[in-house]
């Protein structure tokens, strides 16, 4: 057997003193071909981008491996490129400037004239040409996330990291830029994990997906392969029964996660206080004693306690 | 997208200059011109330019009105008028300086010719000077006649009111008298004389005050000086400071002039050199050869010397400008390192927090004299410091005079402009983006290049907008430094001011109150230009 291209071997990853400690991710295994596009599909807040930060050597586990090629990943690096969710684009550089700066860092060796033709290159080939110059203020939101993807790609990564790429896109941009992506994999193929919270997305885009479960202490579940002929045309696909039939199988699957996870949550109804107004006639006007102090904070940081445990438990979308 | 016309392009270029220099209100203006939207251009103009120049109008009515009517020991508070004249006198001021500086390093040639010149104009001067006069002493005599014209009257008044009251005091002494003598002689009691006098007194007072009123009248006849008077007594002035001006470049020219001056002293070189030759005794040679060396030295000190100035008000202000651009240098310099340090550093954060609590609060004053006694140590001898020397020969700074007076101002205002310069960069360093951060680290930038390429950039805006507090701060520092050190600048200039007290005072300080606000005003534009320059996100305010 050939050591995978990604690999992250029983990971755990909590954050918070002890005691207080919250377990984001639990108990994770994953592993990843070579060549292979890997979509994990998970909701919101489920510690999607906990898990991402992880792959990319942002994040350290608290206890198990992540490994990359056999070799365990301790920081991030240009070999592993990683597309944010938010676009990370510095706003003083203009287009090439930001990928310059990628450039310049990862291949030092290149001559101004090499590097001016490379970054071209990589302007063209994410559709950017003609907007050089411009800062990233001055772009739209496809066009960003375009010169993000084509900054990473330019560093030449063995490993591309997709997180949420597209979520905060609209929908014709989204299918745009999810058919450019998809196009530029296809030229020169590598190992892709990508996160997204769209099943249709997953189902076009990749190879394989594979499920996360609803935090907190999520963990991957069952994994679906995908094995619709490339290319995929998303004219056709909605009439493709496979894909259809596939579709309906995340998506269940999905829900009932969500639903089994609901399920083992506490009850989201807050019992009310039986509370009485109280009749000032009968009442006795003394300074209340510390001790009711104490028991009546007590009670409330009680209260408070639980509260906080069902916001983090509200992971469904 | 259409192409730009020219037209078009030169209009959004002004548009983006008036954007970016903070001169929003002009933007209406513009697109006037260009015949945009004018319905709403003219609406704009009127709500945001009219209305702010009307109601600065109103303030100056205001003053005008008000400022008369309050009387202080130093005069009446002045009208905008007053110290509108107060700019022109100190401008006039400004150029005779320059002129007689002009003269005094003048030689040859031209030294002539300008002698030639001023000698015409000072006849003229002075012939119009003369009529001036005469028409001074003629207006002063028809109003000293009409003065004594109303006066008679009263005077003639007055005197007959003392001479009845003069009268009636006799009259009452007199019965005073005569009732004591019957209570004396036992006719009475003492109680009519008391009635009397007291009564008696109160008569007196009554009396004093119908005299003190027409006293009064005579005082604001006599104190009124017309209009007419006035003027003519200030062209009369004016014409006559302009003449003792001109008598002054002359002496400047001739007997004043440096090239005569050091011809003199070469003259007197020759001398003794020829006394030199034809002398006999060692001693005679001796004294002869002493006076030669002398005369030379003497000569080439007064060839380097400069026209002493009087320090003007826009000498003043230049040398303000030049302080305040030293003081803010040394904060920068200091606050912006220390300031990404701390910034990056959670440790160096902490080490400098009680420092920066604890000196943030000191007034400006405590570092003043700080600076005096600190700084006075480095410098035993200013004339000769190599320090002031290299400063004081630069081109344009060399004559603004630099002394330790102006370093230790500078350094006041660089202690107090340090603050707002340093917490700022320190709070743009550490607000840098997450995801920026992540950029270095997906990128693996070494410190310099994650310093360079990331941080500071990113941290620009906050740090430019903590110098221009820095700024602000420094120029209110310096002018109460200057003040109280009497280090040369427009604080100076005020405190001189208040000191000397000639009847242009008050509207001097009001001057330089004005002078400091604008100067105080552009120093704010410039760095809100330099901030909006370095933002990426448009987001400098510009109020």
């Amino acid at each position: 057997m050939t050591t995978p291209a990604m690999e992250i071997d029983a990971v755990d990853v909590g954050f918070g003193p002890p005691g207080q400690r919250t377990e984001v991710l639990s108990n994770i295994n994953l592993s990843v071909n070579k060549n292979e596009f890997v979509a994990i599909i998970g909701f919101s807040g489920s510690g999607k981008s906990t898990l991402m930060n992880l792959l990319a050597g942002i994040q350290p586990p608290s206890t198990g491996a992540v490994r990359m090629n056999g070799e365990p990943v301790l920081r991030p690096g240009p070999e592993r490129g990683i597309l944010f969710q938010n676009y990370s684009l510095l706003p003083w550089l203009s287009v090439y400037g930001n990928i310059d700066l990628a450039v310049k860092q990862v291949f030092p060796a290149k001559s101004t004239s090499e590097r001016k033709e490379y970054i071209q290159r990589y302007i063209d080939m994410v559709s950017l040409s003609g907007s050089e110059w411009k800062k990233p203020a001055e772009l739209s939101g496809g066009m960003r996330q375009r010169l993000s993807l084509a900054r990473t790609l330019a560093m030449q990564p063995e490993v591309l990291l997709l997180d949420e790429p597209l979520s905060a896109l609209d929908a014709l941009t989204r299918a745009n830029l999810q058919d450019e992506i998809i196009r530029i994999w296809e030229e020169d193929r590598r190992t892709v994990i990508m996160i997204t919270n769209d099943v249709d997305e997953a189902v076009l885009m990749a190879d394989r997906i594979v499920a996360l479960t609803p935090g907190p202490e999520a963990t991957l579940g069952k994994s679906f392969p995908v094995t619709l002929d490339r290319p995929r045309d998303r004219t056709t696909l909605n009439f493709n029964p496979e894909f259809i039939k596939l579709r309906n199988e995340v998506t269940k699957y999905m829900v009932g996660i969500n639903h089994e996870a609901k399920k083992l949550r506490v009850s989201a109804d807050l019992p009310l206080p039986d509370l009485m107004p109280i009749d000032f006639n009968s009442y006795d006007r003394k300074p209340r004693l510390a001790e009711d102090l104490s028991v009546t904070t007590s009670e409330s940081t009680s209260v408070a306690k639980t509260e906080n445990h069902e916001l983090v438990g509200a992971a469904d979308e | 997208m259409p192409e730009q016309t020219r037209i078009e392009k030169i209009k959004y270029g002004l548009l983006k200059t008036i954007d970016v220099s903070g001169f929003k209100v002009f933007d209406p203006v513009v697109r006037l011109f260009f015949g945009e939207e004018p319905q709403k251009q003219v609406k704009d103009i009127t709500r945001y330019m009219l209305m702010p120049i009307l109601f600065v109008c109103c303030c100056l009515v205001i003053w005008n009105f008000v400022a008369p009517r309050h009387k202080t020991k130093s005069g009446e508070v002045p009208t905008p008028e007053q110290v509108w004249s107060a700019l022109k006198v100190n401008d006039t001021l400004h150029n005779r300086e320059n002129e007689k500086e002009s003269d005094f390093t003048l030689s040859d040639k031209e030294r002539d010719e300008r002698i030639k010149e001023v000698e015409i104009l000072i006849a003229k001067k002075e012939e119009e000077s003369k009529k001036l006069k005469e028409d001074l002493t003629t207006i002063d005599a028809e109003v000293t006649k009409k003065k004594d014209e109303s006066l008679a009257p009263l005077k003639a008044k007055y005197t007959e009111l003392k001479a009845a009251h003069k009268e009636a005091r006799a009259e009452r002494a007199a019965e005073a008298q005569k009732m004591a003598d019957a209570v004396a002689e036992k006719k009475s009691g003492t109680e009519d004389l008391l009635t009397l006098l007291r009564q008696s007194n109160k008569t007196k007072e009554l009396e004093k005050e119908k005299e003190q009123v027409v006293k009064d009248q005579i005082a604001k006849i006599n104190d009124d000086k017309p209009k007419v008077l006035q003027n003519a007594k200030m062209a009369s002035d004016s014409v006559a400071t302009e003449v003792q001006h001109l008598k002054k470049r002359l002496d400047y020219l001739t007997s004043g002039n440096r090239s005569m001056k050091v011809g003199k002293a070469k003259e007197s070189a020759t001398t003794a050199l020829t006394k030199l030759e034809s002398a006999q005794s060692s001693a005679e040679i001796l004294a002869a050869a002493k006076t030669v060396v002398k005369s030379e030295e003497r000569a080439d000190k007064i060839a380097k010397q400069e026209y002493p100035r009087a320090s003007t008000i826009w000498f003043q202000m230049w040398r303000s400008l030049f302080t305040v651009f030293i003081g803010f240098m040394m904060a920068a310099v200091v606050a912006i390192p220390v300031g990404i340090m701390c910034g990056l550093n959670r440790v160096a954060m902490a080490c400098l927090t009680p420092i920066i609590s604890i000196f943030k609060p000191v007034s400006p004053v405590v570092w003043l004299l700080i600076f005096q006694i600190v700084v006075g140590a480095f410098f035993p001898n200013p004339e000769t410091h190599p320090f002031f020397l290299f400063l004081n020969s630069l081109p344009i700074v060399g004559r603004l005079n630099s002394n330790p007076a102006l370093i230790f101002s500078a350094c006041t205002v660089a202690m107090c402009a340090l603050w707002p310069a340093l917490v700022n960069t320190a709070l743009g360093v550490s607000s840098v983006e997450n995801d920026h951060i992540n950029v270095a680290k997906v990128l693996r930038l070494g410190l310099w290049s994650r310093l360079t390429k990331i941080i500071i950039p990113s941290s620009l805006p906050l740090v430019f907008a903590g110098l221009r507090i820095s700024l602000g701060v420094g120029w209110m520092v310096l002018i109460a430094a200057e003040a109280l050190s009497s280090s040369e600048g427009l604080g100076k200039y005020v405190w001189d001011q208040y000191q000397n007290g000639s009847s242009l005072t008050f509207a001097n300080i009001l001057l330089a109150c004005f002078v400091i606000g604008i100067i105080g005003f552009i120093l704010d534009r410039i760095m809100i230009v330099l901030q909006r320059a370095v933002s990426f996100d448009d987001g400098a305010a510009t109020v």
